[in-house]
Formats: structure tokens, sequence, C-alpha cells
């Protein structure tokens, strides 16, 4: 019998063949080389800035602009990750076809993690190129170390999968329509609350509370990309953020493989 | 050591019992028919021999083993009713997939892959996508896919589905070529002729319970057909 880690693969290669033969994958491309072209044309303006009537030289800005496009960057490929993975677990097994798979010698943990790492393939290509010209672009026009963009990738990347995970979880439970919707409010109210706080707002109630313990999805993209930002600020404990961004990968994708293995099939 | 079991198992979903209190045994190289109406958990017993479902009570054993354990999957090849097959995967592509995920390696996987296209008769279709196969060629990759690895258990849920005549007597030679090297078969059909040909044993069951079980010789009276045994047991 083959093992689980090469079951793993067989089905990981058969899960991106199937999320890029999708009707929804021309349009990422095509949302993305929109993209590179608006990032291209956000990198390269040299309008004039003035404040009390002075004149502000626009590479003085650039680390505040290059910071908040890289995060609105990040935050649109999670929700890229959410809506790719909305369906990507649940339609096969809505339909039929993953019982075929499952009448194999294969775990379900090995099913789901294939078809989880299906849809992050996806988002990992789209995600690295878009983030990846975009802080080369920043460090070529407007000298913004690239080392932070690096980092910021890195969290951002552990948002995709956070994302990804908890969209799946959600699918086998609430329509597609309802996950997307979840997917869109999630991530947005999670950016509003953490750039609220970054801000220095002060925030009370469920807001206080997403932003203290819900996943850092901007809180850990904004504070990597702090050495943009002159004079530093205090964006939070980057130490406590990469960890609770660990943690919620992990719990995510922990949780989808619980909910996978007590699921029915074909039913 | 029995192909596949049931031992006393009761399924319900919600207040409905599916199956109660259900018995049977596939001893290895019988053939095994599970008949029934609508509705009288055939599938269900047959989602429960795959893992794909817990039994309320009772207990489940595939070649041995929990079915849940994906071990007791090695060597089974599976026919759902109705079988949806990826649309836009090639027909080769499939196979070869399905071949590795049997335990095939190397060599191997287009030997069995081959050896399927052929004895199922869609050779010149294997480079097209399964989407723009008929219903009854679709089916045929179905089969071809669950013979792949020479299985030693064959789970088939109403397998002569949207098949022609000429392919359910295909189907009938590819069941009689398994059972000849050996093959347990266990086969859910409403199909009653097909199931009198291809079966050693039989089980009826209506509403959830086992009503007839036994070799087919034993159970069908002199000058009785399996139809008129199956009528005569369901309609009491």
């Amino acid at each position: 019998m083959r093992s689980a880690a090469s079951t793993f693969f067989i089905l990981s290669g058969e899960a991106l063949a199937d999320a890029t033969r999708r009707r929804i994958t021309p349009v990422v491309a095509v949302v993305s080389v929109l993209s590179l072209m608006a990032v291209d044309g956000c990198t390269g303006c040299a309008s004039s800035f003035v404040e009390n009537g002075q004149e502000i030289d626009p590479t003085q800005i650039a680390g505040y602009s290059g910071t908040l496009l890289f995060t609105v960057l990040a935050l649109w490929t999670c929700v890229l990750a959410g809506i790719l993975a909305s369906d990507h677990l649940v339609e096969p097994l809505a339909d039929g076809s993953a019982a075929l798979i499952l009448g194999r010698p294969v775990g379900r943990s090995a099913f789901a993690l294939a078809r989880l790492a299906g849809v992050l393939a996806i988002t990992f290509v789209t995600g690295l190129t878009l983030l990846g010209v975009t802080a080369f672009l920043l460090s070529a026009r407007h000298d913004l170390p690239i080392d932070a963009s690096v980092l910021a990738g890195v969290a951002a990347a552990v948002g995709w999968v956070i994302v990804a995970a908890l969209s799946m979880l959600a699918s086998l439970l609430l329509p597609r329509i309802a996950v997307a919707m979840l997917v869109l409010v999630g991530v947005g109210s999670i950016a509003s609350v953490n750039l609220v706080a970054q801000l220095g707002g002060t925030l009370t109630g469920l807001p206080f509370l997403i932003d203290q313990w819900g996943p850092p999805l901007a809180s850990a993209v904004i504070a990597a990309l702090s050495p943009w930002i002159a004079p530093a600020q205090a964006f939070g404990s980057g130490t406590e953020l990469a960890l609770r961004l660990s943690a919620w990968a992990i719990g995510s994708s922990a949780a989808l493989l619980v909910a996978v293995r007590r699921i029915e099939i074909g039913r | 050591m029995h192909a596949a079991e049931l031992r006393g198992v009761t399924r319900r979903y919600g207040r409905r019992l599916a199956l109660d209190d259900v018995s049977f045994a596939i001893p290895p190289g019988r053939s095994f028919g599970l008949l029934g109406p609508n509705g009288a958990g055939k599938t269900t017993a047959l989602r429960l021999l795959l893992g794909f479902a817990r039994p309320s009570s009772g207990e489940v054993r595939l070649r041995g083993l929990p079915p849940t354990r994906s071990a007791a999957r090695q060597r089974v090849g599976y026919l759902p009713e109705s079988a949806k097959l990826p649309a836009r995967m090639r027909v080769d592509r499939f196979l070869r997939l399905h071949a590795r995920l049997a335990g095939l390696s190397g060599a191997e996987i287009g030997r069995e892959v081959d050896a399927g296209l052929e004895l199922t008769g869609i050779s010149d279709r294997a480079k097209e996508t399964i989407g723009s196969l008929s219903k009854g060629l679709a089916q045929r990759v179905a089969f071809a896919q669950a013979f792949l690895g020479r299985p030693e258990l064959l789970l088939l849920d109403e397998p002569t589905s949207g098949l022609d005549p000429l392919g359910m007597r295909d189907a009938r030679e590819w069941l009689d070529a398994a059972r000849q090297r050996g093959a347990s078969v266990l086969m859910s059909s409403h199909v009653l002729s097909e199931v009198e040909r291809a079966c050693d044993d039989v089980a009826i069951l209506n509403e959830g319970r086992i009503v007839a079980s036994g070799p087919l010789e034993e159970l069908v009276e002199p000058g009785e057909t399996l139809e008129d045994l199956f009528v005569r047991v369901v309609r009491g």
C-alpha cells in the first residue's frame, strides 16, 4: 500500500490540475494582470504632495503608500484563497466523485489536505507574483528595503492557509454563496479592525477581541513592513503576531481535518 | 476471514431506521447479491462497508479490518451507483490516477490501464475527456477503474445502470472473469435477472431489515424465479 505522503502527492497533483481546469482560474489570471498594471502605475506615480504650503518629496510618503498597497494585495489574495477553497473540497464530496477516490486506500486527511494544497498552489503563484513584483518595484523605484517585503510575504502566505482552511471548513456546513460572503466579510472585518488598531484607534467589544485573538491577517503584514515607515512606529510584538498567525494556521487546518474525518460521504 | 461482513448493524438517520440489525457475510470467492426495493438500505450497507458512514450500532468489517482504516480498502474495486466521473479529465489520465491510488507503480500502471481499456472496449476513447462520452461509455470507464489492480473484492452499486443490452452482456462477462480469478463480489441491483446469473448468495432487504438471505438455489423454490421470490418476501 502507498504511504500517506505518496498518496498526498498524487492527490495534490490532481487537485492542482483540477483547480487549473476551473473557469475561475483564467479570471484570476486576468485580474492579476490588471492588478500588476495598477501596481506599476501606483509605484511609478510622481504626483506632488503639499503640506502647509510646502511640497513634499513623494519618496517620503512611499513607505506609507507602499505598505498600504502591499497590504491590500495580501488581503486580496487572502480573499482569492477563500473563494477558491469555498467549493474545491465540497464539490467532489457533493457530486460523488470523491467517493471513487475515497473508495481506494486513501485516507480522508490526505484527500482534504491535497484539495487544500491545490487551492494554495494557485494562490501562491498568484500571490507571489503580485507581491513579488510589487516589492521589486517599490524597492527599485522608492528604495524600500526588500527584506521587509519577504517577511510580509511569508505572513501573507500563512494568512492564505488560514483563510483557505477556514473556507473549506465552512463549506462543509454552508452553501457556497454563504461561504464566499463569509470570506469577504471575514477578511474585510479583520483587516478593518487590524488597521484601526495599527493607526492607534481604540477598539472595544467584538472588534477588540477580533484584533487581539483573531488571525492577524493585516496586522502581521503591516508589522513586517514597519521598516518602510519612518519614523518607526510601534506595531505590536512581531513575535506575538507570528505565533498567533502560526497557531491559527495549525488550528484551522486541524479543524478542517477533524471535520472531514467526521462527515459522511455520499449522502 | 470474510471479504466483507456486517454483524448486527443498525443505522439510523435521525428517526428513520435505514438498517435494522442487519447481518451478512461474503466468504472469499463468493458472489453476493444485495436486493431490495428503493430505500431498503442497500446503498447504506455499501457506504458502511466502505467506511463512508458509521453504524449506529453493530460491527462492520472489510477484508477483516474496520472500513475506516484505509488499508481495508486495499485491493477493493468500487463502482458507485451513477458514478460521477470528472468530466474535464481524459479517460486515460483518470484511469492512471486510480491505478496509482490503487497502489500500482511503474510499468504496472500502463499495463493495467491498457488492460482495463481493452476489457471494457474503450481503448479508442482513451484520449477523450470523460465529459464527451455517452452515459453508457462513461459507465464503461467506471467499470474499468473498478477492475484496476485486480481487486480481491468488488463492491458494485447498480453496476449495469446506464448500460445498453450489449453493455450489460459485456458487464456480465467482466464479472465472470473476475470471479474466475477468485474475486469476491457484492452487487446491489434492481436487475434481478443479472443477480440471478451472477450471484451465488443473495440477501433481500426491505425497510432496513433482511427478509431473506442464503444461497440462491436454497431460497428460490422449484418453478420460481428470483423475481417471484423477491415479490413473495417483500410483499409478505
